[in-house]
């Protein structure tokens, strides 16, 4: 860290006079991604997800002596592409180093990581907040590295000391582990961070980061500056393991900044006077509490790995991994505003969804040739029947080219809005098409001059309603609109108000 | 020049090491740990050209790649049956906390 801080004894009337406005809350993220490989990354087991216990290792994977790992291509490849993505210098020549720690559910007593010289150096995201809770910030990236994961290991949880149990089918799994500068300013950037990355990562297609099966999983350094007595402090930094959630790790880091700011009122320890301290996330009491440290866990004794050899990486090669990268999630929400008129929010949402959503909307918006009342389709029937169902927009019923059909007549004055909602419901519940939808409703074109005689009808038979329309009540037409549709539902609101409005000169 | 190792550090690796170290085998292991470090403490001292690049491995090859494809895992019987114990699904250790 480059800012130097004092360490003076404040007294205890000082420490309490000190606001949340003298506060700033420090964070930093290391977030470990699992990338998407067949196979793991030093030999061919699979790294499919689920499978019964230690049925997916072999000789490398559970470190038997004489074994030799050999480095998986396309974790190599995915790795660059993120690198790429999260703007990250790409190295040339990149090696693997042993990070010494015995665990068991680490076999070899080593991790096979990168040390000195990471596959990806610096690099940043960018984050704004979709409602401005924050400004937008540059989150600068300090490396990721391409490393092995480690296997499972299940305690006995009954307090009577039983046997723990190890699997070791995820041993060797290739993660990128990213690691940021401690660049964040406040819990909701932490989360704003993450989701912004989890869905670059996905929108690449390195890993589907389904947390759930530890495919993403995040740490948290976390302390505080403080500004007293003319001076600035820092707590002691924290380390917060098990952030099983962004909704947690925003929750999480909330909680460990207050902790934080509490303890200092309470002891006025610095960072000076204290070491790095590892807490785990309770999500069930929302407080972290300590974990126990590992005895000198900090002293890795990392050395270059004898039984792999270095990689140097081509020009050719990441530019044409570069070519591989399509729009990412904020060029997307760019060419949703600047060129399909979608507000920033909407274009936010929108893009949230996944690059399958925002495929399905330019289908639509192109194909009917009104982006806005696409958004408005897309964006709230769709999602809406995506959020309700828990389903991916493959599994939606209608397809874009039926939507389309179905809002180039909306735009083209055959169907209002009211009866296309209709005629789309009928679509998803009765499986089958637009024009089989609408004849199935009874929906058929109706001619101007019926449109004519059903509005004479309308005038004729309540005289009351035009005169209030003719006396400036312009809503008052809206009763007729309803009687209307009664009479005819086929008969296009718009085109009758019209109608009527000339027919009787207001 | 290294600073000779003194008992402190050399209790230190051996925990590290989970080697169990008996007493009267401290002094003598310092010195010889020592004698290492003096040795690559010498060749720290050879003066090189400076176009001369920073050497990582034993090895001067690189790119030792496989594809992404499967090849078969060990039968679980068959691999579990190199660990002291295992319940048949999983191997077991000794309690963790
Ligand atoms: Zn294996």
């Amino acid at each position: 860290m480059s800012e130097t801080f004092t360490s003076p004894q404040f007294d205890q009337a000082t420490r309490d006079a000190v606001s949340n406005d003298d506060v700033t809350v420090i964070i930093g993220l290391e977030v470990h991604v699992q990338l998407d490989t067949e196979s793991k990354l030093f030999c061919g087991c699979s790294t499919e997800f689920g499978a019964p216990p230690n049925t997916q290792t072999c000789a490398v994977c559970t470190g038997m002596p004489g074994s030799l790992p050999v480095i998986n291509e396309r974790a190599l490849q995915l790795s660059i592409k993120t690198g790429l993505a999260l703007n990250c210098e790409i190295a040339r020549y990149t090696k693997w180093d042993r990070k010494n720690y015995f665990y068991p559910d680490l076999p070899k007593g080593y991790q096979i990581s990168q040390f000195d010289k990471p596959i990806c150096g610096q690099g940043y995201l960018d984050i704004t907040a979709p409602k401005g809770e924050f400004e937008p910030r540059r989150v600068e990236l300090e490396r990721a590295h391409l490393e092995e994961d480690a296997g499972k290991s299940m305690h006995d949880e009954s307090q009577r000391g039983g046997n723990s149990k190890i699997d070791l089918n995820r041993t060797g799994t290739p993660l990128l582990e990213i690691v940021t500068k401690p660049d964040m300013r406040s819990p909701a950037e932490a989360r704003a961070f993450l989701t912004e990355l989890k869905l670059i990562l996905t929108y690449i297609g390195v890993s589907d980061c389904n947390m759930q099966h530890g495919n993403l999983r995040c740490d948290g350094n976390v302390n505080l500056h403080i500004k007293v007595g003319g001076e600035k402090i820092a707590t002691p930094i924290v380390e917060i393991k098990n952030m099983n959630s962004f909704r947690a790790a925003e929750r999480a880091l909330g909680y460990e900044a207050g902790r934080q700011l509490k303890l200092w009122k309470q002891n006025g320890k610095t960072i000076a006077d204290a070491p790095k301290q590892t807490r785990g996330w309770n999500d069930a009491d929302q407080v972290t509490t300590p974990q126990r440290e590992k005895e000198e866990s900090a002293d890795y004794r990392y050395f270059p790995d004898p039984d792999l050899i270095a990689v140097t990486i081509e020009e050719s090669e990441i530019e044409s991994i570069k070519k591989e990268i399509g729009r990412l999630p904020a060029q997307w929400r760019e060419l949703l505003i600047k060129e399909h008129g979608l507000k920033p929010y909407d274009a936010g949402v929108m893009v949230g969804q996944g690059a399958e959503v925002v495929e399905y909307f330019l289908v639509v918006a192109q194909g009917c040739g009104n982006s806005k009342m696409a958004s408005n389709w897309v964006g709230q029937e769709v999602l809406r029947f995506l959020n309700e169902s828990g389903e991916a927009i493959d599994a939606y019923p209608v397809s874009a080219d039926q939507m389309t059909e179905l809002l180039t007549k909306v735009n083209a004055g055959e169907l209002d809005q009211t009866r296309a909602k209709e005629v789309l419901q009928e679509m998803i519940d009765s499986k089958i098409e637009v024009q089989a939808a609408m004849d199935k409703l009874g929906i058929k074109a109706v001619d101007n001059s019926e449109i004519e005689s059903l509005c004479r009808q309308l005038i004729d038979e309540n005289p009351d309603v035009i005169q209030q329309i003719k006396d400036g009540n312009g809503k008052a037409v809206g009763a007729l609109i309803g009687k209307s549709r009664k009479l005819n539902p086929n008969a296009n609101p718009g085109l009758v108000k019209d109608t009527i409005l000339k027919m009787i000169g207001a | 020049m290294s600073e000779p190792i003194d008992r402190k550090t050399v209790e230190s690796v051996a925990r590290l090491a989970r080697i169990d170290l008996p007493e009267d085998q401290i002094d003598d292991t310092a010195s010889k740990l020592g004698d290492v470090l003096t040795y690559i403490g010498q060749l720290e001292q050879v003066e090189l050209p400076d176009d001369v690049e920073p050497f990582f491995g034993a090895i001067e090859s690189v790119n030792a790649i496989r594809p992404d494809q499967l090849t078969d895992s060990v039968d679980r019987e068959q691999i579990l049956s190199n660990a002291p114990d295992a319940d048949g699904e999983f191997y077991q250790v000794p309690p963790v906390l």
